[in-house]
């Protein structure tokens, strides 16, 4: 008796160790609210579209180089891949569409987003880019297989129920304040030349081993290439993933970008807690692990006695 | 009732198949740590606690090794084959470079806690489904499961229970011989001599008794083809294989909820349908008595009920809330849990109270309370 209570006592310690971390909401630490300020970083656009909330405008003040996903997670936003495919298809930020909302996608009026495998065609963050002053851009390349624009821009729009043609642009003009009429000098991103999900754009840091701290040399000039988020043509299976790749003109059809018709948007200031959030959804509890954890040792050590009165039977 | 209800007693095998089958399901369905190893423990307990004395009940202690060298050799693959996924690097190993054409391969190179944590949760979730196999094996005894299959399922029936008692008596064999050798004495250290040792005579063993099974089965008049036409039979066989697979890849589909849907019902159905036209075309050709056939109690339905309560439980709770069945890696934290699948899966450990004991040797002069038996 005086052993189990002890081997409780143990493991009860232990877990008591390794509790949890307190949660946070946008990660204040990282990144500033609002647009960059100058022309190095990247700021980054969510906008939820149809999904509703505000739009959020963070800034991502890194200087060198780094991946469409570091500008996402420098600037602070909180996100989650698919289980398929990891970070490489982003599938929430700031935990939307969460897993309990229902996103009326065509032929499915309560779909549920549980980011196990790649999102429906019909609902799914569609990445963009824009230099400075540039029109934004439908990413040809994944998340992690492109460099941001340093001085550029950053878009995440809620696509939901659009086409390769009506993906919903983010609605906030690519324009840091005080540079309006400086006109765009961004060139355009190169397409990927193969289907290899593999591939990274040519001369990017994600073609190297981390995105980061090196310095960038002549950044302006090879913006993005883009590919469509995430890993789309990865596997045969996924056949309704995504639209296929599809170069947009660039900076023609949207005309020259007028930050009077921005949306509202904050930094993210008052943004509600992922993880709390996430907890209260899933109606998670912080005794639930440990009422697991006390069941665990507590049928081992059953299991222990039970065996060793059963060999103590056996032989005698 | 209570009576008789605790006498020890063997259960009916399907009774623990179907416990076990239920848990295995419900382990397929999350990756969340605390569930998993909560499953772990419930199946640990109720074995200990039920087993018989059999030698395929000492077959579970090879499956625990089975389900750790799964666990083991899933987060060594992490490590070696790009474990960079996530920002939390927990080894900088230097990467061995690689000749172009293998691109999208890394070796080694720096480790993350995130890539390690997935690759532990994915073989928990792996281990734990082979601990239920395990389980179920050792709980139900294999020769019983035999005689409860339906005269029509005969074919291949026998099939899969020849196949899934392999490992538990080939665990047998291997102890059988290990304790052999520790009564011989002598011929410790030299590891290579001693593996030699134990291999041969086990492969041996192994294809012995197999020739004896084969045997045995045959003079009992299994795998008897009676006065039936040939064509009969393949066309039977066919459309019980047929059924079999289609009923596979729907289970499959159904489970796993990354396969494309119309490889679920669909292909459930079909396989259903083709599997009762076999089954009715062989079961009115086959008649089988059965001597003293086991016997579907309360305890029993006790038994599968619970297993399958813990499969419908996790069900439930993962078309509700996923998070917390497969934990999120991307910020690192502890794993969240809640409590409706947590009680789920503890319902999973009331075969060990609420079923009566095994029949075992060494305790039957211990039996409580004989008089209280009705006569």
């Amino acid at each position: 008796m005086i052993r189990r209570a002890a081997g409780v006592a143990a493991a009860t310690v232990l877990v008591a160790a390794l509790t949890p971390g307190t949660a946070h909401a946008i990660d204040q630490s990282k990144g500033k609210p609002g647009f960059c300020a100058d022309g190095t970083g990247v700021t980054v656009v969510i906008d939820f579209q149809q999904l509703g909330g505000t739009t959020i405008v963070r800034c991502d003040p890194q200087t060198g180089r780094g991946t469409g996903l570091d500008a996402l997670k420098n600037a602070g936003f909180q996100i989650a891949g698919v289980q398929r495919w990891g970070e490489a298809f982003i599938c929430r930020i700031e935990n939307r569409p969460s897993a309990v909302e229902e996103i009326p996608v065509k032929g499915n009026e309560h779909y549920q987003e549980t980011c196990v495998d790649t999102p429906p065609a019909a609902g799914y963050w569609s990445y963009w880019h824009a230099g400075n002053n540039c029109a934004w851009e439908y990413s040809q390349w994944g998340v992690k297989n492109r460099d941001f624009t340093t001085g550029g821009f950053e878009g995440w729009s809620f696509s939901l129920n659009a086409t390769a043609d009506s993906n919903p642009v983010p609605r906030i003009a690519p324009v840091r304040p005080g540079t309006a009429g400086e006109g765009c000098t961004t060139a355009a991103e190169p397409a990927p030349s193969s289907n290899d999900v593999n591939e990274k754009q040519p001369g990017s840091a994600a073609s190297g081993k981390t995105g980061g701290t090196t310095a960038a040399p002549g950044a302006p000039s090879a913006e993005a290439p883009a590919t469509t988020p995430g890993a789309p043509n990865a596997g045969p299976a996924n056949s309704r993933a995504l639209p296929p790749p599809k170069p947009r003109p660039g900076g023609g059809a949207q005309g020259a970008p007028d930050p009077a018709k921005n949306v509202a948007f904050t930094g993210g200031e008052q943004a509600p807690d992922v993880n709390q959030a996430i907890k209260e959804q899933a109606g998670a509890s912080d005794y639930a692990p440990w009422v697991a954890g006390a069941a665990v040792v507590l049928l081992a050590a059953a299991a222990w006695f039970t065996a060793r009165r059963r060999k103590r039977a056996r032989e005698g | 009732m209570s009576g008789t209800y605790f006498l020890p007693r063997d259960l009916h095998p399907m009774a623990w198949w179907g416990w076990a089958l239920g848990l295995a399901v419900a382990a397929s369905r999350t990756t969340n740590p605390w569930l998993l190893l909560t499953i772990c423990a419930v199946l640990c307990y109720v074995v200990i606690a039920r087993r018989a004395d059999a030698p395929w009940a000492m077959a579970f202690r090879m499956y625990a090794y089975l389900a750790a060298v799964i666990i083991g050799v899933r987060v060594f693959f992490r490590i070696v084959f790009g474990g960079a996924e996530g920002s939390t690097i927990i080894l900088r190993l230097p990467e061995i470079p690689l000749p172009a054409w293998a691109a999208g391969i890394r070796l080694l190179g720096d480790v993350s806690a995130e890539s390690v944590l997935g690759g532990l949760y994915d073989g928990l979730r792996l281990a734990t489904m082979v601990l239920c196999l395990g389980a179920a094996n050792a709980l139900a005894n294999p020769k019983r499961l035999l005689k409860a299959m339906p005269p029509a399922l005969y074919e291949i029936g026998t099939a899969v229970i020849v196949a899934l008692s392999v490992f538990p008596q080939l665990a047998e064999s291997v102890q059988r011989v290990h304790r052999a050798r520790k009564l011989r004495g002598g011929a410790k250290g030299r590891r290579f001599r001693a593996l030699h040792a134990v291999i041969i005579p086990v492969l041996e063993d192994a294809l012995g008794r197999s020739l004896q099974l084969a045997s045995s089965m045959d003079s009992r008049g299994y795998g008897r083809a009676g006065a039936v036409q040939a064509r009969a039979r393949l066309l039977t066989g066919t459309l019980m294989i047929a059924g079999l697979i289609g009923i596979c890849v729907g289970i499959y589909a159904t489970l796993d909820g990354s396969t494309p849907r119309f490889l679920a019902t669909p292909f459930l159905v079909v396989g259903l349908v083709f599997g009762l036209i076999g089954f009715r075309t062989a079961g009115t050709r086959v008649r089988r008595s059965r001597y003293r056939p086991d016997r579907w109690h309360l305890a029993e339905f006790v038994t599968a009920v619970s297993g399958i309560g813990v499969a419908v439980a996790l069900f439930a709770t993962s078309s509700v809330d996923p998070t917390n069945l497969n934990p999120s890696l991307s910020t690192l934290s502890w794993p969240l849990l809640s409590w409706t699948p947590l009680a789920g899966v503890l319902l999973g450990v009331l075969p060990a109270f609420l079923t009566p004991p095994p029949a075992l040797p060494f305790e039957t002069e211990q039996v409580p309370e004989p008089e209280k038996v009705p006569a």
